[in-house]
Order: C-alpha cells, then sequence, then structure tokens
C-alpha cells in the first residue's frame, strides 16, 4: 500500500473510482492542458420557446440513457423537491445505473434510498449525509463515494475529472429560453453560486422552475446561452425546508465561551485592522465570534472589507451597519440573506468557481484573512476530520472546509473538546479532511491551541489577557483522560468513500463499517 | 421483580436500571445509546468495577448512554443499585 504526504494507507487503484493521484502537499500539484468544454449546439431564430410540458419530456429531449452522469444543485436544500422528482422520473422511463455529481444531498433526499437499492442510483460524487450516509457507510452504494470541496467541484468538472452529461438546475425564476436567478419566486433561495459551473459545462441543461416569466428574466444570474431546455413544475421546493427563518447564535455558554476565546485570537492576530476580510459559516459558535467580533470593531473603530461564502443575516447586519463593504455570496443561509442579495448591490452572487476553485486565475478564498471553521476531530498534527462520526460512518461533505481553510491567513478550529463522551481532539483523526499545514489554531473552552508553524501567533497570543493558551499535547492528553480509552472501529477492507483534497489528489479513503 | 434506576437522558448523562434476577443467574450488563460505538469496553469495566465493589450479585444493569464520562457512569450505577436496596 503507498502512503501519501500524510501517511495515509491509500490504494493506487480503487474499484469504481480508477487510479488514484496521491496527497503529496496543499500546493504541489500544478495543472497542465487546457479546461475542456460542453458540446457545441446551435440554436437559430426559429427556436424562440425552450419550455418543454413536463420533466419526462425534458429527461428524453436531454438524450439522458442509462450509465450517465447528472448534476443537481443544493441551494433548496432540504426543501428541495427536484432531484427525488428526476430521479423518480428516470426510474420510471427505465433509466438505470446513473452516476448522481450533487453540490450536496440532506436528509428530504432519503427518498433516494429505494433507488439506490434498485439500481437506478449507482454512483454519488458528492456528499452523503443523515440516512443515505449510513447506507454507504454500511456498503449499500456498488462503488465508492467521491466527496470534493466546493472548490474542488468546479476543478473537477473544468479539468475534465468528471464530466457531466446532464444538468438539472433548479430555478427559482426562469423564462421561457432559460435565462435564470434565485432570487425570486415562491422558492426563492438566493445566490445560485454551486450551480454555475454546472450550467456552463454540462452536456445538456434542464431549467427546472416554478415561476416562469416572461422574456426576458431579470436580474439574470445564468443566461439562456447555456440552457437546452425549461420545464415549468408545480413546485420546485418547501421555502420552509429551503432558507430558514433565522440562524440563530450559540446560547450555550460553553460554546460562547470558544467563541469568546476565537474572537478574542482574531483580535489579538496582525488581521485585525481595517480592511479585514472573514468567513464564518452558519454554526453556532461561528455566528456568536461574528457577533463577538461585531463588538470588538465597533470598540476599536475598524471596519472590514468583504465576509464571504455562506452568508446569513449576521452579515448582512455587518454590511448595513457599515462595518462590512461588500457580500460576497456563494449560498444565502436565511431569509435576512435572500431579501438582501435580491436589493442590495453591494451584496454579490458569486459562483463556486469564483468561491473557491484552486485552478482558476485567482479565487475569492485567496483574499480571505480569517475563516472559523468546526471539525469532528482535530489531531495531534492539526489534521481536520469533518466527513466521519467518531462510529466511523460518513455523515458529512467537505463543503469550504479545505478551499478556505487552505487559503485563508487565519484559520481557526472551534469547537468543544468532548461532545457527550467523544473528544473531538485525538492522537489521529479517522480520517483527513483537511491537512494540519492549513491550520493555524485551534480554540476550545480550554483556551487556545496554536500550531507551532504559526511562531507569529504563538507569540500574538502572548499578549490576550484572561485567555488561556495549551499546547496540543496538553489538549490531546487531558481529552484522553476525560473520555477514557476508544474501542477501535470495526471496518472490512472494501473503500465506501474517497476523500480527494481540492487539487484532485487523494487526501484520505474511508471504508466500509463491519456489521454490529 | 423489583427495578430501580438513576440518571437522565440528557446529553453527557445516562439512564441505568437495575432489575432483580433470579439467585445464581449473576451478572448481566446491558449498553446502549452514544458511547457504545467507541467506548463498551470502557463502559463495562465501569459497570462491573463498580457492580463488584457494592458486592452486588444476579443483576440486570441496563445503561441507556448518552456520552456519559466514566465518573458519571460509576456514581449512577452506585445510585441504582443502592436504591433497588432501599439504602436511597
Amino acid at each position: 500500500m503507498p502512503l501519501n504526504a500524510l501517511g495515509r494507507d491509500i490504494p493506487a487503484f480503487i474499484e469504481g473510482y480508477g487510479k488514484v493521484k496521491p496527497y503529496r502537499g496543499a500546493f504541489a500539484l500544478q495543472p497542465s492542458g487546457n479546461v475542456v468544454g460542453p458540446r457545441l449546439r446551435v440554436t437559430n431564430a426559429d427556436r424562440t420557446d425552450k419550455v418543454l410540458p413536463d420533466l419526462k419530456a425534458a429527461i428524453a429531449a436531454s438524450g439522458l440513457k442509462s450509465g450517465m452522469t447528472i448534476s443537481f444543485h443544493h441551494h433548496l436544500r432540504n426543501g428541495d423537491y427536484v432531484v427525488n422528482q428526476v430521479i423518480d422520473a428516470c426510474a420510471e422511463m427505465g433509466i438505470r445505473d446513473l452516476t448522481l455529481f450533487p453540490t450536496a444531498l440532506f436528509g428530504v433526499h432519503k427518498h433516494l434510498i429505494d433507488h439506490i437499492q434498485s439500481g437506478v442510483v449507482a454512483r454519488i460524487w458528492g456528499s452523503v449525509n443523515g440516512p443515505i450516509g449510513q447506507i454507504v457507510s454500511a456498503g449499500g452504494l456498488g462503488e465508492p463515494a467521491v466527496l470534493r470541496s466546493h472548490g474542488g467541484r468546479p476543478r473537477a468538472i473544468m479539468c475534465g475529472d468528471v464530466h457531466i452529461d446532464v444538468a438539472f438546475m433548479a430555478a427559482p425564476s426562469c423564462d421561457r429560453y432559460g435565462n435564470m436567478n434565485g432570487v425570486q419566486g415562491p422558492s426563492a433561495c438566493g445566490s445560485l453560486g454551486y450551480a454555475f459551473t454546472d450550467c456552463q459545462y454540462a452536456d445538456c441543461v434542464v431549467a427546472v422552475t416554478d415561476n416562469l416569466v416572461p422574456y426576458p428574466n431579470a436580474p439574470i444570474s445564468i443566461n439562456q446561452t447555456c440552457a437546452d431546455f425549461v420545464v415549468a413544475v408545480p413546485s420546485i421546493g418547501d421555502p420552509a425546508g429551503i432558507v430558514s427563518g433565522t440562524t440563530k447564535v450559540t446560547r450555550d455558554p460553553l460554546r460562547l465561551l470558544i467563541a469568546r476565546y476565537a474572537s478574542r485570537l482574531i483580535e489579538a492576530s496582525p488581521y485585525f485592522q481595517t480592511g479585514i476580510s472573514f468567513q464564518t459559516g452558519a454554526g453556532g459558535i461561528a455566528l456568536a465570534v461574528t457577533a463577538f467580533m461585531k463588538d470588538a470593531m465597533l470598540r476599536k473603530g475598524i471596519k472590514g472589507s468583504f465576509g464571504l461564502g455562506g452568508i446569513t443575516s449576521y452579515f448582512v447586519d455587518l454590511l448595513r451597519e457599515g462595518l462590512v463593504d461588500k457580500l460576497l455570496d456563494v449560498q444565502s443561509f436565511d431569509l435576512g440573506a435572500v431579501r438582501s442579495i435580491a436589493a442590495d448591490p453591494r451584496h454579490v452572487e458569486i459562483s463556486a468557481d469564483m468561491y473557491a476553485n484552486p485552478w482558476n486565475r485567482g479565487a475569492a478564498v485567496n483574499m480571505l484573512d480569517v475563516v472559523i471553521l468546526g471539525a469532528t476531530e482535530v489531531d495531534r498534527d492539526f489534521n481536520v476530520n469533518v466527513n466521519t462520526e467518531a462510529d466511523g460512518a460518513l455523515l458529512h461533505g467537505i463543503g469550504g472546509h479545505q478551499d478556505t481553510a487552505a487559503s485563508a491567513k487565519l484559520t481557526i478550529i472551534a469547537q468543544p473538546l468532548l461532545r457527550g463522551r467523544i473528544p473531538c481532539v485525538t492522537d489521529t483523526v479517522y480520517s483527513v479532511t483537511t491537512p494540519g499545514e492549513c491550520v493555524d489554531a485551534v480554540v476550545t473552552e480550554y483556551g487556545i491551541t496554536v500550531n507551532p508553524r504559526r511562531a507569529d501567533l504563538v507569540e500574538a497570543c502572548r499578549g490576550i489577557r484572561d485567555v488561556p493558551v495549551i499546547s496540543m499535547d496538553e489538549l490531546a492528553d487531558k481529552a484522553r483522560r476525560m473520555s477514557g480509552p476508544m474501542d477501535p472501529v470495526e471496518t472490512t477492507d472494501r473503500i465506501v468513500g474517497v476523500i480527494e483534497w481540492r487539487d484532485g489528489t487523494v487526501i484520505d479513503v474511508v471504508r466500509q463499517l463491519k456489521k454490529k | 421483580m423489583k427495578t430501580a434506576s438513576a440518571g437522565t437522558l440528557e446529553s453527557m448523562d445516562c439512564l441505568v436500571t437495575v432489575t432483580e434476577a433470579a439467585p445464581g443467574s449473576g451478572l448481566v450488563v446491558e449498553l446502549e445509546g452514544n458511547g457504545v460505538s467507541r467506548f463498551r469496553s470502557a463502559m463495562e469495566k465501569a459497570v462491573r468495577d463498580t457492580l463488584e465493589a457494592l458486592g452486588a450479585n444476579d443483576l440486570t444493569v441496563n445503561v441507556n448512554d448518552r456520552g456519559a464520562l466514566d465518573v458519571v457512569l460509576e456514581a449512577r450505577v452506585e445510585t441504582a443499585v443502592k436504591r433497588l436496596r432501599g439504602e436511597r
């Protein structure tokens, strides 16, 4: 078995995945060659309407056959009706052995389990969560799930690692010629960031909308030059599942303490000055950090330049109050964010390619000062796992974790030392998502733990009053003392998940769980 | 069959239920819940050590775990056994 640069045992060839390029370092791989492209089409003035009567007509017109690859975006999140409707239609039409290439799947997609078991869905190249994750972990999918980051996915499309035959594009607002946006209509979701690359590179694009508007639609996010067909359906999603009414700051005193320590670290860092840019995600601790940062910015009279990533109402407030100048939004998390991106020109929709792809002329993450991230585990080498749970089940996607960690000047992992009895700081993570070389500090209720690679941060932390600083070894020892000895996860040799680094090399694999 | 219990199903706690068994049937330990996937051995040891220290015998002990540390688990087992004996 060859070892990759992190000492992970990765076979040279994985059944159902192919030849493996082992991870060699966060920035080691240099691309060569050219970007691939979609099939050429001709559309003349005699075709002024792309609307077809229903999904089945569109699937037939797209030329979709058994064994092909179809893609979806996840901006409708847990309210999405499109994925299930399309796969149901494929099953009824006798199309099987499909590769599903979603930007993410949610609980609502557990409906697909029957289609996995019947062979309609043969492969999933994307995050597998909840019930589908459990099935994949138990070996219920014929071939391994392939996990990519938000930046790694458009990279894989553009360099030809993944070819999309048909992209089914849930469009909250669309005209009869395929101009789409996500900010209008009953299923408005805000930014369509993850869908841009699919629409630009798929051989065929089917826009699915429940809000067909007269030509031309405005504003236009993804335009008519990408769209082959348009289908109007009664509903593409349940608004209650698409955007949460509010994303909430944690009220747990332990997590608030961690958030306060993290914001104190940011304040003490060299990046806390006018023009600071940051990304904090939508987790409870991360949102609390945003709130504490706001106080600190007001107190010290500094203003930030931009907020990035998945945007919440908290970031919209920072924009409105003049504490950041712009928001770059790849995913709008709540109602406040959806309303803001629809109305405020300073709140900008960006594609996943522009957000995080390492192989273009420069992604937005490169301009990022600070990112706050979570983890299921961190180890003594600062490697982070966000994909597998303590029992070894593959339950979470990578999201923007790798891209922001690799690119931000200050990457902070903020989390409690224990979740229940499970230690979040361990000797060796069960699977690696993000390598330790990209992580600058871990913040727990026991204080700040700085990666020794960052001598400048170690120095900066000396000046922080009332915030303990604790070494990684002390932290890991403490976690082990509290939790007690752990039994190993029992697995078979079969690989059920491949975790790609953002450049397409394999950073780790996940094996099938033994039946209990 | 007399039973007694101690604990809760709150996070980082556990609910321990002890039931008298027929004489000579020994100690039966049933573990379920969050911690079991990675802490079965540690939990089993904590429960049996506590029962031994109390001189307990012929009992079925059921633990429904929500991520309790050993100290919590041991205290819950001890309390449940003492309640069964009418000592608490």
